[in-house]
């Protein structure tokens, strides 16, 4: 009995370290090729990309700004994904190649993608210099505002300001995914695709 | 026989993984138990401070009760308030309430939370929370995040410090108001806010 246990022990030992390496592959597109989109922003002049000279725009909103986007031009029927990050923030940043690539994966197929900047205001340039490092193109806005709480509170009830914070909304407006903590891509993706409507 | 058995042993162990890895999903922070109510008693737990000593919170509690605030040495937000805490503990220990900080990360060992709590000259006892069972048991998920609890254990504040990581911006002190309150015998007005913070780096 004791030599089973031992056997069931040692299997599942070895079961587990081969979960253990498999799971980093499953990360997904860690150093993937980049993706042949190229979104708005970028230009190729004359064979030279200029991409270095791309200056993303980052918008200050206040609360009611705020509210105004998580309303929407009801005209506007795209799929809505918004993450809250700031430069300050280890898993934000740790999130956003994924994010951009999700973004030029998925704009072509309908997503609007709002990125939501804490941010100080006095760190703007660290938010545009971060944008371009990772050559961000979505929209981006700077959330301004002197009480965080009634904010956090008009996106979600039940989010008390833990960063990174993604919410993704569908067509209709309704709250269909949100993850506080870095994303796992695979499931927004999955997630996004079933809001957009492809066929994986 | 002894094939089968064996057989049997990996599909089982491969059912556990599953299992494990749906479990894994539900690390979703969006996910967690969630914090006790406002009144609930916060049952007595047990975690070591940074040199590995046992503490409980039975006996880190003053007589007028205890703030636990989970911490972090690498969270700029948590690393705002450093000062702000370290006057909070002064400031209450006189009043019989102690602050009890929490390093739930498992990015932030013993060793780089204390070294951490003497470069910024944090005095309050810090608990290492190895495996965030303490923070899942209460539901935390940011840094700085606070908990006031009144002598008999039961919580009567849960959330933010105040307002504004920069201290010139703070417009509302809502955690000295509620702490005020439970020391004037007054029934707490409002016992929770929301800020941004860094999300509490658990084991996977």
């Amino acid at each position: 009995m004791r030599l089973r246990f031992s056997i069931f022990l040692v299997v599942l030992a070895i079961v587990w370290a081969g979960a253990g390496i498999a799971a980093p592959a499953q990360t997904p597109s860690a150093g993937a090729a980049p993706s042949p989109h190229r979104p708005p922003g970028f230009l190729v002049l004359d064979g030279v990309d200029t991409t270095d000279h791309y200056s993303p725009e980052i918008r200050e909103i206040d609360l009611d700004g705020l509210k105004k986007l998580l309303l929407r031009d009801p005209k506007d029927t795209r799929p809505l994904l918004i993450n809250f990050w700031a430069t300050w923030c280890d898993g934000c940043r740790e999130e956003f190649p994924d994010l951009v690539k999700i973004d030029n994966d998925y704009r072509a197929k309908g997503l609007n993608f709002l990125s939501v900047t804490l941010d100080e205001v006095a760190d703007k340039t660290k938010a545009v210099d971060f944008l371009k490092e990772m050559k961000a193109t979505m929209r981006v806005v700077l959330l301004n505002v002197n009480d965080p709480e009634p904010a956090i509170h008009a996106v979600d009830e039940k989010w008390d300001g833990a960063l990174p914070a993604t919410f993704l909304y569908d067509r209709e407006g309704k709250l269909v995914f949100k993850y506080f903590g870095k994303i796992k891509p695979a499931e927004l993706r999955a997630a996004i695709d079933k809001a957009v409507g492809s066929k994986q | 026989m002894k094939k089968q058995y064996a057989v049997a042993l990996v599909l089982a162990s491969f059912a556990i993984i599953a299992l494990a890895a749906v479990a894994g999903s539900g690390r979703n922070p969006s996910d967690l138990p969630a914090p006790p109510a406002i009144g609930t008693t916060i049952d007595d737990f047990k975690l070591p401070d940074a040199d590995g000593a046992e503490h409980s919170l039975k006996s880190l509690t003053g007589k007028n009760g205890a703030i636990i605030i989970f911490v972090a040495t690498k969270c700029p937000v948590s690393n705002a308030y450093n000062d702000r805490m370290e006057k909070l503990a002064q400031d209450y220990k006189t009043k019989g309430i102690n602050v009890i900080g929490i390093n739930s990360n498992n990015t932030e060992p013993a060793s780089e939370v204390k070294s951490h709590a003497g470069e910024k000259h944090l005095t309050f006892t810090i608990l290492k929370d190895d495996g965030n069972k303490i923070a899942d048991r209460l539901g935390a998920t940011r840094t700085p995040e606070a908990y006031a609890i009144d002598p008999s254990g039961k919580l009567v504040y849960h959330g933010r410090i105040d307002n504004s990581q920069n201290t010139a911006n703070i417009t509302a002190n809502d955690l000295r108001e509620a702490l005020d309150e439970v020391l004037g015998g007054k029934p707490v007005t409002k016992t929770g806010g929301a800020a941004f913070g860094c999300t509490i780096k658990r084991v996977s």
